[in-house]
């Protein structure tokens, strides 16, 4: 029997909420599936589209976005901004055709280890079941010379 | 030479940020914490076969002495230009090997933290997953770190000197704390006297002590204290600049009363023939003559002429008070002055204002003369007020037999524009039941509640002492309509735990009014650069961490301008806001990290939607002008002192020109290749 | 008259008495059918002018160019309602001052064209509030509906058969009047953000990112459809994503000279269907 299919998935997460969210469950044990990869940012507002299109570049089956909730951003406003970017976004993502599955947006506070745990292994599961993203594999693979800095 | 993964061909950066890295992994156990999930030793081994990595270890706990010790010798011996500790968050230890590595004379700012504890060995449960995890995450800070650069701590020199602006009980309790402390002070009120609102108090609860008796020795102490300059009758009209260094614009509007001559003597305001102006001190139910000051214990205690009651503005003739003055201390050619101001932080306590009860036409506000809101009952109950302290109707100076108190006369109504509570009325009017049941023997005073709202240190046993010993009706309901008959004021309302309507026949009616913010509290926000809420109060940085500062550095909050309080947490918030320019003074120098914004001149298209963007009102816009003071061209430009280091400028602009250091461009490109 | 009479007299006014520098019109083109720009700066030259159905493109780019506006004298152009609004944006955007823009203004449809009075860009305010007010209702591009019904991955299929002939040209950033950036972020090399070879990938993400910074300043006056040498069906990309802003925000871009952007502001209770 062939091994299951381990997704990869990026996340960008806010330094004050979400990370502070996923620390939580870290201290509090609780266990969720591996195939996350955090990438900490000051703030939701610092969450540039583009890093989406980088991660998904990188080979991310998934790439997950989230932060403060709505009026409790340490820095007063910035996923409020961060919001707008992600609507606009979004509807650009399955205009083009890449599945909304696969690109994840949420409110995850640093109370909320537990729901940090959940997310990942939701996500990590819905992900798995759609399977690679082979239809953006190609295009990598198509690339002769990836990026570089 | 083992092959970057990001790289296939080869440049002067790739040259810079791989071949010439030489990156100090160090892996940390944390005893069993990460050791027993994640290989450690097989971690270092991976680590130290990728390009750029000088050095690869894994030790039992990095943190402890020799651990931090061993990350020293190793800076030091293989010359590192950047280090990865992969352990535990970087909330726990990123400031412990940040300074260990300055001490090792690495810039700070080239060490981060690789989290491969609370986000890895203590959330998974298979060993080989993990260890591929921490690989990757490990990996992922290995590539941010080379592209790190050396950051220093921003310095922002400061002028130690605060402003408060607003003479209440917060405003006086925060220039003392300050001025106590040593720092200067200028204290700025509008009005011609200190005081604000609870110099017009009568007594306070929940202690009953008569509020001049407490508020007026404070006043005195903050006009004679030598550290505070006070400027009286005066208003801030502009303030640039940021923390540590604002240029703040006072106007000192002109009182026609020398006050270095006039030693406030008073003959003036006693000879003054116009005596008819309705008191503000006084809300209205007392007068006061064209020259005056508003209650006798004013501080300072020289009158100001008021320019559009005056006589002699208005016709030309009279003068009496320049011949009554002794001193010549009467000046009407004087004019409004400005004065300039550095200023190193500023406390906002501008206090609020009473809600116009004539928003109620079903209660009669302004209509019939016995119906005042609380602060006008206060006046009644002040041995200063216009009855010498003696409950006596305005209409026709009887003593009421009964009294309705109508509590949420605004507050809690989204009818009337005030959804809020405004958290002192269930107080007050427990206190106006109480000092009208000593006052008036036999009074009847009724209360029509929605909630009594207790909460705080002796408040519930004072509502309960009301209804207790001082016999209060409590009626729990809303009052539909006051109309007068027979010369009696006839409350209609429901008393909604008998399920009953009820009228009664009042003597007079106090409404509880809300609190609202200062009528031009927005345009005040706009002048100083600080947030507000729809209603007018200003906005803290955040609502339970950073209750005390505003979303501008530098600036703090005090009272009720943030939100409705009592004296109590006026007080408290005043000596908070103290506290924190303190600390700001407590250095000729003020270090903030240098976690910044950064713009490309070079490339900013100006189109300042950053400008827009920011929370911070930390972009300016910028004129690039040529030699001959022509623009060439329009930018934004970021200043450091007030930036706070979101990168929301950073993802609107599309230009990308600008950055967020520590977190650039660059490096989050290099995270996420990494991983 | 005829309006194109009308307008050359006009020009010729506001040339000779010096209200403008320079006029931004229309000129007869290579076929029958197509026109090109024109600059006139004497009143002479506006016998040249031509105003028909067949201006169609939104001159109102050529007005950033660098210097142009620099020395406060007034620019005339012609312009229809979408160029007006590109002059709202820029404006906004600080960009350029309405007060030095006079505007030609005029509208019509494939046959012929009648003109719009007004001479600056607030006098067309009405106007334009009624091109939003009709937006929503407008009849929808039958592509973009049947799209829209594709899977993702017919979705996905069909953008990267149409992605896949661009050849990275930039004529679409050239011909837009809101890609006046001085470096544009695909020739931002410290990091290569988007990949400027025209393999698919690159090409993927420069039309993306291209269409994210339209989105909800794009008026849709079809300049870069038109300038795409491989026809990628680029309208349909920025009719969709001005749906979306004008759906979620309620915003039409190039409403006001003083319209905030929709990306550099907020509200608190902006709709949010899709956070978790």
């Amino acid at each position: 029997m062939s091994e299951p299919f381990e997704p990869k998935i990026v996340a960008f997460v806010c330094t004050y909420c979400t990370y502070a969210g996923a620390d939580l469950a870290g201290t509090s044990r609780l266990k969720y599936a591996p195939n996350v990869r955090i990438v900490r940012l000051p703030c939701t507002g610092r969450i540039s589209p583009m890093f989406i299109l980088k991660a998904l570049q990188k080979g991310a089956d998934g790439v997950l976005v989230s932060g403060c909730h709505p009026g409790d951003c340490h820095f007063t406003h910035g996923n409020y901004h961060a919001r707008r970017r992600w609507t606009v976004f979004r509807a650009l993502l399955e205009f083009t055709g890449i599945p909304l599955e696969r690109v994840k947006f949420s409110w995850i506070s640093a109370a909320e280890g537990g729901k940090f745990a959940d997310f990942m292994n939701s996500v990590t599961e819905d992900i798995r079941k759609l399977g690679p993203f082979d239809q953006y594999q190609r295009l990598i693979n198509e690339t002769e010379a990836p990026a570089t800095l | 030479m083992p092959q970057c993964p990001m790289h296939r061909s080869i440049s002067s950066f790739i040259l810079k940020d791989c071949i010439m890295a030489k990156i100090g992994v160090f892996i940390c156990h944390c005893g069993e914490n990460i050791g027993a999930k994640v290989d450690c030793t097989k971690l270092a081994a991976t680590m130290g076969e990728h390009p750029g990595v000088a050095i690869a270890v894994d030790y039992k706990y990095f943190c402890s002495d020799p651990g931090q010790e061993s990350v020293k010798r190793a800076i030091r011996e293989n010359n590192l230009t950047g280090v990865v500790v992969a352990a535990c968050s970087p909330r726990m230890h990123e400031a412990t090997f940040r300074k260990a590595c300055a001490e090792a004379g690495l810039n700070p700012y080239m060490c981060e933290i690789a989290n491969i504890r609370e986000q890895c060995s203590w959330v998974h449960n298979d060993p080989v997953m993990a260890t591929e995890k921490a690989a990757d995450i490990t990996r992922s800070m290995v590539e941010k770190v080379k592209r790190n650069n050396n950051l220093q701590p921003i310095e922002v020199p400061v002028t130690r000197r605060a402003l408060v602006i607003g003479g209440g009980i917060a405003g006086i309790q925060a220039a003392l704390d300050i001025a106590n402390a040593g720092q200067e002070v200028v204290l700025v009120e509008r009005e011609p006297t200190l005081g604000g609102h609870m110099a017009q108090l009568s007594e306070t609860f929940p202690t009953l002590d008569c509020s001049q008796c407490i508020m007026t020795p404070r006043m005195v102490e903050a006009a004679q204290h030598p550290k505070i300059r006070l400027l009286t009758y005066a208003e801030v009209v502009g303030v640039d600049g940021y923390i540590g260094n604002f240029h703040v614009k006072v106007k000192m509007k002109a009182r026609y009363v020398d006050t270095e001559s006039c030693t406030g003597c008073g003959d003036c305001i006693t000879k003054c023939p116009n005596k008819k102006i309705s008191s503000e001190f006084d809300c209205g139910l007392g007068k006061r003559p064209a020259i005056y000051t508003p209650f006798a214990q004013s501080v300072p205690n020289k009158p100001i002429i008021d320019k559009a009651n005056c006589t002699y503005f208005k016709n030309g003739k009279c003068k009496v008070c320049v011949k009554v003055c002794q001193l010549n201390s009467i000046n009407f050619e004087m004019q409004d002055e400005f004065i300039d101001l550095e200023i190193g932080a500023i406390v906002v306590a501008t206090g609020f204002q009473v809600q116009d009860n004539s928003v109620y036409g079903e209660y009669g506000y302004g209509k019939y003369k016995d119906i005042i809101n609380g602060l006008q009952f206060e006046r009644l109950a002040s041995a200063s007020g216009p009855t010498s302290g003696k409950i006596l109707r305005p209409s026709d100076g009887k003593e009421p037999e009964t009294i309705v108190f109508i509590q949420c006369a605004g507050s809690r109504d989204p009818s009337k524009g005030v959804r809020y509570c405004s958290k002192i009325c269930c107080m007050y009017t427990a206190k106006h039941a109480m000092l009208y049941a000593h006052k008036v023997h036999g009074g009847k005073s009724n209360i029509f509640y929605m909630d009594i709202r207790a909460a705080g240190k002796g408040y519930d046993e004072f509502t309960r002492r009301a209804i207790e010993d001082d016999e209060a009706s409590y009626l729990r309901g809303r009052v539909s309509k006051v109309w007068e008959e027979n010369g009696k004021l006839m409350v209609r309302g429901v008393d909604t735990l008998l399920g009953k309507p009820v009228v009664i026949a009042a003597d007079m009616v106090v409404l509880a009014t809300a609190m609202v913010s200062q009528p031009d509290a927005k345009d005040f926000a706009k002048t100083i650069g600080i947030g507000y809420d729809e209603y007018g109060f200003f906005n803290e940085a955040h609502l339970k961490l950073r209750p005390v500062e505003s979303s501008t550095a530098g600036i703090f909050l005090a009272g009720a301008c943030q939100s409705p309080k009592d004296i109590p947490d006026s007080v408290a918030q005043a000596s908070a806001s103290a506290s924190k320019i303190l600390a700001l003074f407590s250095k000729e120098k003020l270090e903030r990290e240098p976690v910044v914004a950064t713009n490309n001149e070079a490339t900013c298209a100006g189109c300042w939607g950053c400008v827009l963007a920011c929370p911070y009102n930390a972009i300016d816009k910028k004129d690039i002008l040529d030699r001959s003071g022509k623009v060439i061209k329009r930018v934004a430009s970021v200043n450091p002192g007030l930036c706070q280091g979101c990168g929301t400028c950073v993802s609107f602009c599309r230009s990308n020109s600008l950055d967020l250091a520590g977190f650039t461009e660059k490096q989050i490109f290099a995270e996420v290749m990494g991983l | 008259m005829s309006i194109q009479e009308q307008y050359k007299k006009r020009v010729r006014e506001i040339l000779s008495s010096g209200a403008v520098k320079m006029v931004i019109g229309y000129q007869a083109g290579t076929t029958a059918d197509r026109r090109r720009p024109l600059f006139i700066r004497t009143p002479e030259e506006a016998e040249k002018l031509v105003l028909d159905s067949a201006c169609i493109a939104n001159l109102s780019g050529y007005l950033v160019t660098e210097g142009l506006l620099s020395d406060e004298k007034s620019v005339g152009i012609f312009l229809r309602p979408d160029g007006i609004r590109s002059i709202n944006i820029l404006a906004a955007e600080a960009q350029l001052n309405p007060e030095q823009v006079v505007i030609l203004g005029f509208d019509g449809n494939e046959k012929e064209v009648t003109a719009l009075q007004g001479e600056k860009a607030k006098d067309f305010t009405a106007i334009i509030a009624s091109i939003k007010e009709h937006a929503p209702s407008a009849p929808r591009n039958p592509q973009l509906e049947q799209i829209e019904k594709m899977s993702p991955k017919e979705r996905f299929e069909f953008w990267q058969a149409e992605f896949s002939r661009c050849i990275k040209c930039y004529a679409c950033r050239q011909a837009c009047p809101m890609c006046y950036c001085r470096r544009c972020i695909v020739d931002s090399n410290q990091p290569q953000w988007v990949n400027t070879s025209s393999h698919t990938l690159g090409n993927l993400e420069w039309n993306v990112v291209r269409a994210f910074h339209l989105s909800g300043r794009c008026v849709g006056c079809g300049n870069c459809d038109r300038a795409c040498p491989v026809n990628i069906p680029l309208r349909l990309i920025n009719a969709k994503m001005a749906g979306e802003v004008l759906g979620a925000f309620d915003h039409f871009a190039g409403m006001s000279e003083t319209q905030e952007p929709v990306l550099a502001s907020f509200k608190k209770d902006d709709s949010e269907t899709f956070i978790l």
